[in-house]
């Protein structure tokens, strides 16, 4: 055991130096572009749920990210000759994908903070914007400006510039959460007083809402702060340049204001259909497709995932149960190390490292993650559904001649996997569970889907207790079809 | 058939089996007694090499066992069937499911004639009736006889018995002493460890008695039984006798 511990912080070591970007950025003349060029296509990382700027919409019947941030982004891969693919990832993971390569640049009504320029570059300001601050309706005649907030729980997102701005709320107690879709729903729940949004934003969902009301709130800000820019690699200068042209054509003919009219229009499209009597039936035929959908990548994953880690773990197990110590040795490192860090973390470093060296779809990348981390747990599983098969069924199986192998398989193996059934079940429904991780580098399953139709119902709880009632309906039925199973399994 | 040279095995530094010369003919029936943790088991285990000998070679049908390749290995332990104290039937296949599934997957012996075959051995240690039933719903007694003839199911041609009787509730001992009876009188090869000293006395043509990882004394049942020679002997015999 001690010797493994030394191989696997050894091995720890060796892949940390292999990530860490070297901090030497060369000077590039054009190549950037010219890659981007070549390929014929523009990758834009985006975090669609931040009308007016991004966010769903059907368009022709099919569902897209629209908002005037894309309109821009189109706007540009029209003027660089190429076409435009739009990748949606959470807000916290698009400065990561942008650095390991899995997009080629970033907007989404990102403010260029100087904290932000230590890792990426920032192309010129294209929309200069205010702060809101949103409360709900009924309190409107109490909040009326940031003084009148002091010390009262505020909502911000984390990692914004509003967490920042915030702060110059006297004695406030800050709630910093990832989704705008929550800090709503907690303003609505009484859980905060107030929360810090972006001008435009805020307007957004107050518009939708009746529940809620906005206003200008009066922050110290610096010039960088008061606005949104396109975020690049550090190095990519002559991308930036490109890039810059474009938002100098459109800052000279005013298309933002072109573009946020046309935004309005796909929000009015979503607003109108809550109106009137189909508002108490009309949520689920709006919104049944997205988890339908969603259901289905997570079943997908699911599936996929677990086929794949028994695979690996039914490999993983006999490797720990082999003769040969460099078997014994790499599985248990392996199984150790995956058990021994957070899923989460996995998921994302698959993607991004990934990002570095090829370009991995998120699904597959989620896929691969999904798998290699169960097939840790399953390994665990089968070893010990292994080792619980009585010595004697071996000895008599070798007694009458049979191979190590015919033996493993007809033998042993069958009355493991009866041993092991329920555990195996217990990981399956975990993984249906724990699947959900995916959301975070952008693949469109069950929870992400959730998000995205929190953001454009503009309905805060519903759509979480729709997507409670799917995973139970998925994972019962499992339950009862692994129970079935088992049963026949069942000789005694 | 097998002759057994200087036969050594240890584990760790426990000696449990220091030096066995001991040849068995075709046709015969030996019987092993002695004091549990003499080391019968393990001699029983090495010599179709459920138990690596630490030293010595075993040799069967002229072939030594010791250093053969698995593959090799496997072909030959097909000839040797082995009967265990527990049974160890498989739980999870049918008493005829028991008797073909090594015929079929490592003889390639057809399914049918497999199945063919199991009805009649099954027949011939009287479970004609319990064919398509699961090790679970047998009794002891009736487990042992499927464990017997899952062993015969082989064709083998020596069986070693390791005290097949001694997990059962005295009422069912007979019925499986009665099997390895009619299986003795066919002409069958037979290594037996027991402590059914009639069995011993009816059936054995040569009883050998172990002690400490060496074989004491053998000879013929009326000997051992009767005027045993050596002290330990007669020791063991006045307590179970
Ligand atoms: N697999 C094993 N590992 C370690 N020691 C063993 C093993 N099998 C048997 N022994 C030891 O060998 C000795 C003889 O055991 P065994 O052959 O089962 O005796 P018997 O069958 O005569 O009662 C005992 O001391 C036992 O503890
Ligand atoms: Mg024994």
């Amino acid at each position: 055991m001690k010797k493994s511990v030394y191989v696997v912080l050894t091995l720890l070591l060796v892949l940390t130096g292999l990530f860490i970007p070297s901090e030497e950025v060369a000077a590039e003349d054009g190549a950037a572009l010219k890659r981007v060029q070549d390929e014929g296509v523009l990758v834009v990382g985006t975090s669609a749920d931040f009308p007016p700027f991004e966010f769903y919409a059907e368009v022709d019947g099919e569902r897209q990210v629209v908002g005037m941030d894309m309109m821009i982004a189109q706007k540009i891969a029209d003027d660089l000759g190429v076409d435009l693919e739009i990748q949606d990832i959470g807000f916290d993971s698009l400065l990561p994908a942008l650095e390991a390569r899995n997009v080629d640049i970033v907007i989404a009504g990102m403010t260029p903070t100087a904290e932000r320029r230590k890792s990426v570059d920032f192309s010129e300001i294209y929309f200069k914007t205010f702060q809101n601050i949103m409360i709900r309706a009924e309190d409107k005649d109490v909040y009326t400006s940031i003084e009148s907030l002091k010390g009262l729980p505020i909502g911000v997102q984390s990692g914004s510039l509003q967490e920042g701005l915030a702060e110059q709320i006297e004695d406030a107690e800050l709630m910093s959460l990832t989704s705008l879709s929550d800090l709503l729903l907690a303003l609505k729940t009484n859980r905060i007083e107030a929360m810090v949004m972006q001008g435009p934003n805020a307007e957004a969902h107050a518009g939708n809402d009746e529940d809620l009301f906005t206003f200008v709130g009066e922050f110290e800000m610096e010039d960088d702060d008061a606005g949104s820019a396109v975020a690049f690699r550090q190095g990519e200068d002559s991308l930036v340049t490109a890039v810059n042209e474009s938002l100098a054509e459109i800052a000279e003919q005013n298309l933002t204001d072109d573009y946020l009219v046309v935004a309005g229009e796909y929000m009015v499209q979503s607003e109108t259909d809550e109106d009137g009597e189909e508002v108490e039936t009309g949520f689920a035929s709006d919104y049944w497709q997205y988890f339908w959908d969603g259901t289905k990548i997570t079943l997908l994953i699911s599936a996929v995932s677990v086929f794949f880690g028994l695979i690996l773990g039914a490999i993983l197990a006999l490797m720990r149960l082999s003769k040969t110590a460099l078997f014994r040795f790499f599985a248990t490192a392996y199984i150790e190390f995956v058990r021994g860090t957070p899923m989460l973390i996995q998921v994302m470093f698959i993607y991004f490292a990934s990002g570095m060296f090829f370009n991995l779809p998120a699904l597959t990348a989620g896929i691969i993650a999904v798998s290699l981390n169960s097939g840790a747990y399953i390994a665990e599983i089968i070893r010990s559904g292994l080792n619980s098969v009585d010595k004697g069924q071996e000895e008599a199986a070798r007694s009458l001649g049979m191979g190590k192998n015919d033996a493993l398989r007809h033998i042993i193996f069958p009355q493991a996997l009866k041993n092991i059934w329920p555990a195996l079940g217990n990981e399956f429904i975990t993984i249906i569970k724990e699947s959900s991780i995916v959301s975070v580098i952008g693949v469109g399953e069950l929870i992400f889907q959730t998000r995205v139709v929190r953001s454009i119902s503009f309905q805060g709880i519903l759509p979480l207790f729709i997507t409670m009632m799917v995973y139970f309906v998925l994972t019962f039925s499992l339950t009862k079809l692994l129970n079935f199973y088992e049963g026949r399994m069942n000789h005694d | 058939m097998i002759k057994v040279n200087h036969l050594k095995k240890s584990f760790g530094k426990n000696v449990v089996l220091k030096d066995i010369n001991e040849e068995f003919n075709q046709g015969e029936v030996v019987v092993v007694i002695g004091p549990s943790g003499s080391g019968k088991s393990t001699f029983l285990r090495c010599l179709n090499l459920l138990e690596e000998p630490t030293d010595g070679e075993v040799v069967f049908e002229g072939t030594a066992l010791t250093g053969l390749k698995e593959k090799d290995l496997n072909e030959l332990r097909q000839k040797m069937g082995m009967v265990f104290q527990q049974f160890n039937l498989f739980p999870h296949k049918t008493a005829q499911e028991n008797l073909t599934i090594a015929p079929v997957k490592s003889k390639g012996v057809s399914q049918a004639s497999a199945e063919r075959k199991a009805v009649d051995l099954l027949n011939q240690v009287g479970l004609g009736d319990k064919v398509a039933a699961y090790p679970a719903s047998l009794s002891g007694g009736q487990q042992q006889r499927v464990a017997i003839a899952r062993a015969l199911a082989m064709d083998p041609d020596v069986m070693l018995f390791d005290e097949p009787t001694s997990a059962l509730d005295p009422e069912m001992v007979g019925e499986v002493l009665k099997v390895m009876k009619d299986l003795a009188q066919s002409g069958m090869t037979m290594v037996v460890v027991t402590h059914e000293m009639g069995f011993a006395r009816e059936v054995a043509d040569r009883v050998l008695f172990m002690d400490d990882g060496y074989i004491v004394e053998q000879g013929t049942p009326e000997h051992i039984f009767t005027q045993p020679t050596h002290e330990r002997t007669q020791d063991f015999l006045a307590k179970v006798l």
